[in-house]
């Protein structure tokens, strides 16, 4: 069986197949070049509901396998090797550890990501009002207006805040209802990986997750304003 | 394969050492159990004190601590305060010390001692090289061949940012040593805990200090210490106490008339003065209902009323345990929200909490005790002497880099989240904080007009939204970037935080797949230039020659004895000893010898210090076989300290 090279050993120049972490010929610490994604690094299924021991246990054993701490007397290639591995190690931990960047990263593996990260001195963020979201988002800014000229005349603190709190509620409905849905779709996405179904039948439920998120972000936004109306 | 150059790496000795604000330790790995190095006298802890004579001799730790009530205006202490700090971050706090603190043009804090300045780095390395000394001096004793100390492992506070581990770092090249490790104390604290408990579970170590606060909340499994969370005040610790009973002092003796201000400033002997009996106190109170303050030569005139410079006389006052942690609950309230943020940060709530370890001497305060257990819902631990037990877990870091051993893994995290500036004076965050360390995050840049080549970039740290609110770790100026349209550059920014907690930044285009050396100039910080300056430098100014150490030597056993007789005659205890197990004279003899030893202390003929050590050691022994007696007696009868006071 031979599995594709795709790796070059730094300190021997022999080749390794994607996601092994060692030499297979000189048995030194490989340099982070190709590798596969998070999910096979960890060794981890491409899914949505990860068994989080697997996953914390599989972070303990490679952590044990390439810290820093355990190449201190070896070469520089291999101390940088291992510097590398352990930082990606961390990083491929950390966005699976919790569901929401876990799909923000399947997301983006799949081609979906929510808004490429890219800055420029002029760029700034505008984000449309996702249509599910039009009629929330209109009541709301209604309701904050009128609850910004309360505050303004002078009106009692407990009066203007109550009705936050009460505009408050429908968006908190909306979040739920994300949740649930997000929590739907990762499974739907989980069976048809376990069923090996098709790219024609994956991209609807990516494309669907890729909006709950876009809807997601927005409504976390929404809740901010509204908090950051009540401390004031 | 073993190379020559590894071979001998392997030979000198490595060592862990806990840098603090009011006392510094060294300790190391043998037989595979760590031990802190003591002087001759069996004394541990180094002060954090640095003080110059006039002739510029420099002298660190328990004579520098003596300088503190002599030549105040020429020695330096708490400088781990100011480790990492700019100019504008001192404004309250200098006038409580008695040495000059001032910024300079290059953002570095310069601190006067004596007649010289110096960057908190270079004082620090003052402690270190005193600690290496100690170490080097222990392992000749030994017999070691090899008893050099060129590496070692250092810890800071858990939450001291970029520039303040990068000044620790700096501190020790100055110092001549290689720094294995910046490791946080919490993280090492429970290095030392797990050594003989190899169990599973959630722990929270709550570290309070003399400067700084740390709470760190780690899950213990296959031994591995992971961090989840981290948080803490690296502005908070006992000196805070301190300096609220200072102050109280310092008004009412205003208030009753003393002239307590000497050029604008408080009077600096006074301030020791007053320092010295409140942590004297403070202390006290760590094991009794009451404490008395005295400041000698000071006295109440009789008709004015006023408090007065009094030769010969002493100024008394009582402070009830009471009244102390009335005063200081508002400040070990202070430590509870972190410890509440850094719960919800790890997930957990107080209740999965499996082990509370206390660490730092703060936590011998009776108060600090009682309200940790509260909040957690369970007893402490403390078994550890909290002064010892995070060089404890630096010598055991250090044994394990060097000798390979893979028992125990630290994963630790980054305390504060890393951004950079964006549009409008906000920062986007880029590594989050509780990551696990080491991590790496970037950023995409492109250019806003045509032609553009470089790029400005303001790296930050901190949790806040604006800019102005977080600090400032570097700015620097991305440049080389290819011309192109704008848009097109596609500039990737990559940020590298290491095991040591520690920061460094790499940039490439990815179009034309030029890589950028980046040069980043710290907000706060030295150059590799200053550090090598300073390393050369300090070589160029010998410390105190062998006499003059032989001398510190004998006064620092004096000074021990000194203190243990004087806990012992302050001891409730004693009248009750004296009645019945005395002699007739010998507590007499022992105030005798005592004052003896005090008159010859500050001299400066080492024999006449021994001698008269000597003579005060004799004649306590019987008192201090007496007292441990009765304190074997007391742990026989089965009650602790708790159910006696």
């Amino acid at each position: 069986m031979t599995a594709p090279t795709i790796q070059v050993c730094r300190t021997c120049g022999g080749g390794a197949p994607i996601d092994v972490h060692f030499c297979p010929q000189c048995t030194k610490i490989l340099t982070l070049g190709r590798q596969g994604d998070y999910f096979t690094f960890l060794g981890m299924p491409r899914k949505l509901n990860l068994d989080v021991d697997a996953l914390e246990q599989s972070f303990r054993a490679l952590s044990r396998q390439f810290h820093p701490d355990y190449f201190y007397n070896a070469s520089l290639a291999e101390r940088r090797a291992s510097l590398e591995r352990s930082s990606y190690l961390n990083d491929a931990y950390r966005t699976l550890r919790q569901p929401v960047t876990r799909i923000e990263y399947l997301l983006e593996l799949e081609g979906l990501a929510a808004g490429s990260a890219e800055r420029s001195a002029t760029n700034s963020q505008t984000g449309a009002v996702p249509p599910a979201l039009l009629e929330e988002v209109f009541a709301l800014n209604e309701e904050l207006d009128e609850v910004r000229s309360l505050r303004e005349a002078g009106a009692p603190e407990s009066e203007w805040k109550a009705r936050l709190h009460s505009a408050r509620q429908p968006i908190d409905v909306k979040r739920d209802e994300h949740e649930e849905q997000l929590k739907e779709l990762s499974a739907k996405w989980d069976a048809l990986v376990d069923a090996g179904g098709s790219v024609e039948d994956r991209r609807p439920v990516l494309k669907a997750l890729h909006e709950r998120m876009l809807e997601r972000n927005y409504i976390n936004n929404l809740i901010a304003g509204i908090e950051r109306e009540l401390a004031l | 394969m073993l190379h020559v150059g590894e071979r001998f790496r392997s030979m000198s000795k490595v060592v862990g050492i806990d840098l603090g604000t009011t006392n510094s330790l060294v300790a190391y790995v043998k037989d595979g159990v760590p031990v802190v190095i003591r002087d001759a006298s069996g004394d541990g802890l180094v002060p954090s004190v640095v003080s110059a004579s006039a002739e510029g001799t420099i002298y660190v730790g328990r004579e520098a601590q003596r300088r503190l009530l002599t030549d105040a205006a020429r020695t330096v202490y708490s400088v781990k305060r100011f480790m990492g700090k700019g100019a504008e971050d001192l404004q309250d706090e200098a006038r409580f010390f008695p040495f000059k603190v001032a910024g300079a043009p290059d953002g570095v804090v310069r601190i006067g001692l004596g007649d010289r300045e110096f960057t908190p780095p270079e004082i620090s390395a003052f402690i270190l090289r005193e600690l290496k000394h100690r170490a080097e001096a222990f392992f000749k004793e030994q017999g070691e061949f090899d008893f050099e100390v060129e590496r070692a492992v250092i810890t800071v506070p858990a939450y001291f940012n970029d520039a303040q581990r990068t000044a620790t770092r700096d501190a020790g090249r100055i110092a001549g040593l290689e720094v294995l490790r910046i490791i946080n104390e919490p993280t090492a604290a429970s290095l030392a805990y797990g050594l003989d408990k190899r169990h599973t579970g959630v722990i929270a170590v709550y570290d309070f200090g003399g400067g700084t606060f740390d709470i760190s909340i780690l899950r213990v499994e296959d031994g591995v210490f992971q961090v989840l969370s981290t948080n803490g005040d690296t502005h908070l610790g006992g000196d805070d106490i301190d300096r609220s009973f200072i102050q109280a002092f310092m008004d009412s003796f205003e208030q009753s008339g003393l002239v307590v201000h000497r050029d604008g400033q408080y009077d600096p002997t006074l301030v020791q003065l007053v320092r010295k009996a409140v942590i004297q106190a403070k202390h006290d109170l760590s094991d009794r209902e009451e404490a008395e303050i005295v400041l000698p030569d000071f006295g109440v005139n009789d008709e004015s009323g006023h408090i007065e410079r009094m030769p010969g006389k002493a100024y008394r006052s009582v402070l009830a345990r009471a009244t102390f942690d009335q005063e200081i609950r508002p400040i070990i309230e202070r430590t509870l929200e972190p410890c509440r943020q850094a719960l919800a940060d790890a997930g957990l709530t107080a209740s999965q909490v499996d082990e509370v370890v206390l660490v730092g001497g703060s936590t011998r305060i009776p108060l600090v005790h009682r309200m940790v257990g509260e909040l957690f819902g369970r007893t402490p631990h403390s078994e550890l002497n909290p002064d010892e037990v995070v060089a404890l877990g630096a010598a055991v870091q250090a044994d394990n880099l060097v000798t390979g051993n893979r028992e125990m893994l630290l994963l630790d995290v980054t305390p504060l989240s890393l951004g950079i500036e964006t549009m409008g004076g906000v920062v986007s965050k880029i590594i989050l904080r509780n990551s696990t360390i080491p991590a790496t995050g970037s950023e995409m840049f492109t250019s806003a007009v045509d032609n553009q080549t470089a790029v400005d970039i303001h790296v930050l740290q901190g949790e806040r939204e604006l800019v102005a609110d977080n600090r400032s770790l570097a700015r620097f100026k991305l440049r080389g970037i290819p011309p192109m349209p704008a848009g097109m550059p596609r500039v990737q920014v990559r940020f590298q935080i290491d095991a040591n907690g520690i920061l460094s930044v790499t940039a490439s285009e990815l179009r034309t797949g030029i890589e950028q050396t980046i040069e980043v100039k710290p907000s706060y910080g030295l150059t590799d230039e200053q550090v090598e300056r300073m390393l050369v430098e300090s070589f160029e100014h010998a410390e105190a020659d062998f006499a003059a150490r032989l001398l510190i030597d004998a006064r620092n056993e004096a000074e021990s004895v000194i203190m243990h007789t004087e806990k012992s005659l302050r001891a409730p205890e004693f009248a009750e000893i004296a009645k019945s197990d005395l002699a007739a004279d010998e507590g007499a003899r022992i105030i005798e010898a005592l004052a003896a030893l005090k008159q010859v202390l500050n001299g400066t003929d080492r024999d006449v210090i021994l001698q008269a050590t000597h003579v005060l050691n004799d004649v306590t022994k019987h008192l201090a076989e007496v007292m441990m007696n009765r304190s074997v007696h007391t742990a026989l009868a089965g009650k602790n300290v708790d159910e006696i006071s």
